[in-house]
């Protein structure tokens, strides 16, 4: 998938704007190492988006703090290589990472009053960047916190840039982090559950901000979620996270139509679908995410999957690419408009030895439940 | 929308809850309106989905029906009892039939409590005579449990060195005495409270002063009966009379050691003593007062200074004695206080053991229905399970107690995916098991769909529409309902994004919107919605719309008042 030798100048363009190979965070706890990120391996075109889906505890946000290089250096090592625009960002000290965050890569975390400086007026907070890495006067910085804070929609400018966080609702302080992170108009952005904490109406108003921004700005987008329907319309490609790997990996509509992961396919089910009837049973996946201090040899998901054999248990499976028979490449370019798409971004990667719609994965199942692994509903009886 | 009226209210239901209104107070003197008149009403075995926006009041409502706090205007009727006149025993008492489920499980029990206590809890209060819990009780349970939860450890070598030391007490006099023979008398007193100190030990004690007595030695046996009001607990309401009996002979029984201890002792030994006494009855008869008067006041912290008192006490006492009496205070004071502890945790320990053996069946019944292995499980504190499985907890905490209705608050917005699906199921069986009436209320509409027989849409503190879910999400028939259904992403490349979008915010719940309170933000406002608050009509049968122009169904007929208003007017 990814090729993590350095881009030659002449093809800058068609190189992926960010490239992450082998990536392998680990936090030093008082239980031992555990290993939230364990050789991630993605690239992300200029101007695409990539949607990272995974549960809590999968190693979705601790990547994306890996690539910023957030990670305090005391109990946590990255490893690995995190490339961005051609600068080896693990190599770069706090000085130089400074000269990156607003201008190359911004982030828009989860909370956003806890991103926010209380004490500091709006307008200040978000002409902050601008003052520093433009070196703008006060006054400039002002009229330009002006019209981000009117790009991103916020009512009254004029009003609002005097206040403080506080005086906002959450839909508005989400506005104002994500008007701070585009201030320096960056090229990456990096956005880990950016509506989480927000009501239903307004993480559709933000999402649309998201999109509408990245796409006059043709800046990359990094989406980060639990909840597939949120990058269900929103990327181009998406990874799942599971247990700090990467467990699947396709082209937005391919992963939707083929997807080839057990655990995508049980996240995917256990959902509850506004188009489903009322009362519509959910398909379950048994059991709880595995205890990231101790991890089992073999498949992670293995212990609740439905379709896992003895195999899955003692072998860790590879990352594998689906066959390229498949048509998976038609939705991906909509949204590149330069250049060609980097050869990488079609692929349809996924780790598992039955693969879902399978032959393979149908016996499995079949074997499961004579065996009464697993439940006639697909549910593991005893996850352990 | 956001319209009252009660044309959706059914007559056979068994929770009806009409008008509820409920305001809380703002700076500067004004009212946030949360809850501005909702009708809500459940059939029995019925779940009853609440959604809206976070602000729109669906929390406050759920509360409100649960007198917590009560509504500031309008009737809750639970199987035909209201429940807004009752007054706070009665609440209490009803309690155990309305449960609630809040949204994150662990927080919502107690990290100190097994799960076997906490699972519990609702039961104890069904099963007791409500009317016989005072508050007084209630707050002995509470001290109760502090100092078994404090002393757990420190009991069980006091409780050797007691028992020990009480024995080698009472052979050490026995001995000492017989050889002296009516020596210089001396004071060997003790705070011995007489009803705490069980049979064996207590007749023991008396032997011991009843031959010191005969063989010429002054012998003193206090009866402080300190924590009187632990006790009355098995006294039920005579705790007043026996908290005055404590206040009478604590003082009594000070006023004679002071007397003793004037006498024997010289120099400053005889000014410890007798300041010690002083402080010692002082705080005694202030907590006596106090917890007679005030129980609820008078708290853990209430014993705590009474039990340092004591020892205080003590080691001025021993301070002026000299050689063995020295000792023999010393040891007696430890037994005094292994006792006193002994007591404290024995008198909890045998209630809760009586109560836990009687709940046992029962919450372990419980914790299999909710998945849960009641082996692995009842002894374990809520911190040890994940957030899936103590939500688990928290569902079972609900269903002991068999209650009429379940609240549930968000039960499954805290929980990862994988695992809000687990707890939906499991509400979905348990449902079907047990007959549950629920009322769900989330701001997820997907979950609120898949649980919900019936669905009402909140805004700003008002009903917008209330429906059976199918129809209602196949063809919202109020504009909100609409637009929140197309706010929510389809886990589906292919769906649209949806394209109409709630602008603006909600509105501040201080100055709510005239007329319908979601005209601000409606696509489809007209004067009409500025003049008029839309009332809950049927639209179609069980459906019902609170709004003028719905998207399903006919117009609002406009009032005859109003339409004479309006035609005056142009």
């Amino acid at each position: 998938m990814s090729d993590a030798s350095t881009p030659d100048l002449a093809g800058l363009d068609e190189s992926p704007l960010l490239d992450i190979a082998e990536l392998r965070t680990t936090f030093h706890t008082p239980v031992g190492p555990l290993v939230a990120v364990d050789g991630v391996e993605w690239s992300l075109r200029r101007g695409a988006r990539m949607g990272v889906v995974g549960e809590s505890g999968s190693g979705k946000s601790v990547m994306s703090r890996s690539i910023m290089r957030l990670l305090p250096k005391s109990r946590v090592t990255s490893t690995g290589t995190v490339t961005f625009d051609g600068i080896d960002m693990m190599s770069l000290g706090r000085r130089d990472l400074l000269e990156m965050w607003g201008p190359q890569l911004a982030m828009v975390f989860q909370d956003p009053l806890g991103s926010l400086n209380p004490v500091m007026k709006i307008g200040k907070q978000v002409g902050e960047g601008l003052r520093v890495h433009r070196d703008l006067s006060a006054r400039a910085a002002r009229s330009a916190a002006l019209d981000l804070l009117e790009e991103v929609g916020i009512p009254e400018p004029h009003r609002r840039i005097d206040e403080y966080p506080h005086q906002l609702s959450g839909g508005m302080r989400q506005r104002i982090v994500i008007a701070i992170a585009l201030a320096c108009s960056p090229r990456l952005l990096i956005a880990d559950e950016p509506t989480t904490a927000l009501d239903v109406t307004v993480q559709a108003q933000i999402l649309d901000l998201l999109e509408a921004q990245r796409a006059e700005r043709n800046m990359s987008l990094v989406l980060i979620t639990h909840d597939l329907g949120i990058v269900a319309g929103r990327t181009d490609e998406i990874i799942v996270m599971y247990a700090g790997r990467i467990v699947e990996r396709a082209p937005t509509s391919t992963l939707f139509s083929d997807m080839r992961m057990p655990y995508t396919e049980a996240l995917f089910r256990s959902v509850p679908k506004v188009t489903d009837d009322s009362h519509a049973r959910l398909e379950i996946i048994g059991g709880q995410p595995p205890q990231m201090t101790d991890l089992q040899p073999g498949c992670k998901f293995a212990p609740r999957c439905k379709y896992a054999q003895d195999l899955c248990f003692a072998e860790e499976p590879a990352l594998i690419e689906v066959p390229r028979a498949a048509p998976a490449r038609s939705s991906i370019t909509d949204s590149g408009d330069d250049g060609e798409p980097d050869p990488a971004a079609g692929v349809h990667l996924y780790r598992c030895f039955y693969p879902v719609g399978t032959p393979e994965a149908a016996e499995a199942f079949e074997r499961n439940i004579a065996s009464g692994r697993v439940s006639e509903a697909g549910v593991v009886i005893n996850p352990t | 929308m956001a319209g009252s009226g009660n044309a959706h209210m059914r007559p056979d239901a068994l929770l009806s809850a009409r008008d509820l209104v409920v305001e809380f107070p703002a700076a500067g003197g004004r009212t946030v309106n949360a809850v501005s008149g909702v009708s809500l009403d459940l059939l029995e075995g019925e779940t009853l989905g609440l959604v809206g926006e976070s602000g729109c009041g669906k929390s406050t409502t759920g509360r409100a029906i649960l007198q917590l706090p009560r509504p500031a205007s309008g009737t809750v009727q639970l199987a035909g009892q209201e429940l807004t006149e009752l007054d706070e025993d009665a609440i209490r008492e009803v309690r155990p039939r309305l449960q609630m489920i809040y949204q994150d499980p662990i927080s919502s029990l107690n990290p100190r409590r097994r799960v076997r206590d906490i699972v519990a809890e609702p039961l104890f209060i069904a099963l007791e005579n409500v009317s016989r819990r005072t508050a007084m009780a209630v707050w002995q349970e509470r001290i109760g449990e502090l100092l078994q939860n404090l002393l757990r450890r420190a009991a069980a070598p006091l409780r050797i060195v007691g028992r020990l030391a009480s024995v080698a007490f009472v052979l050490w006099i026995l001995s000492e005495t017989v050889e002296e023979r009516a020596a210089e008398p001396w004071l060997g007193w003790t705070q011995v409270p007489a009803a705490i100190i069980g049979f064996p030990t207590l007749a023991l004690l008396l032997l011991a002063g009843a031959i010191a007595l005969l063989l010429g030695l002054t012998w003193v046996l206090l009866a402080v009966m300190l924590p009187f009001g632990l006790m009355s607990r098995q006294f039920g309401e005579v705790s007043s009379a026996v908290g005055l009996a404590g206040v009478v002979v604590t003082t009594g029984a000070s006023a004679f050691m002071l007397w003793r201890t004037w006498s024997s002792f010289g120099g400053w030994a005889k000014w410890l003593n007798f300041g010690g006494l002083i402080l010692l009855t002082a705080v005694l008869a202030a907590w006596l007062v106090l917890s007679v008067a005030k129980p609820e006041r008078a708290g853990a912290s209430g014993v705590a200074t009474t039990l340092s008192a004591m020892v205080v006490l003590q080691v001025f006492y021993v301070a002026g004695l000299d050689g063995g009496i020295k000792l023999a205070v010393l040891v007696a004071s430890a037994v005094v206080d292994a006792l006193l502890f002994r007591w404290v945790l024995r008198r909890y320990r045998v209630n809760r053991d009586a109560e836990r053996e009687r709940a046992e069946p029962r919450v372990r019944e419980v914790l299999e229905y909710v998945g849960i292995n009641p082996d692995d499980a009842m002894d374990r504190r809520p911190w040890e399970f994940s957030g899936g499985q103590a939500q688990r907890l928290s569902i079972a905490r609900a269903l002991v107690s068999v209650p009429q209705v379940i609240i549930c608050d968000e039960p499954v917005s805290s929980l990862d995916v994988s695992v809000q699906a687990q707890i939906l199921n499991l509400l979905e069986d348990l449902k079907n098991l047990m007959g549950l009436t629920m009322v769900f209320i989330a701001h997820d509409l997907a979950v609120v769909k898949n649980v919900s027989d019936r669905v009402a849409v909140m805004y700003l503190g008002k009903l917008c529409e209330v429906s059976e879910p199918d129809a209602m999400f196949d063809q919202p028939a109020h504009p909100y309902t609409e637009l929140l259904l197309a706010a929510i992403p389809q886990p589906d490349p292919e769906a649209e994004l949806g394209s109409g979008r709630i602008g603006g915010e909600l509105p501040s719940p201080m100055e709510p919107p005239s007329g319908c309170r979601f005209r601000t933000r409606c696509p489809h406002a007209a004067q009409r919605c500025t003049d008029e608050e839309p009332e809950m009509r049927e639209i179609s049968p069980g459906r019902f719309v609170a709004c003028h122009t719905p998207l399903v169904g006919e117009t609002a007929p406009v009032r005859v008042e109003m339409a004479s208003a309006s035609r005056s007017g142009s």
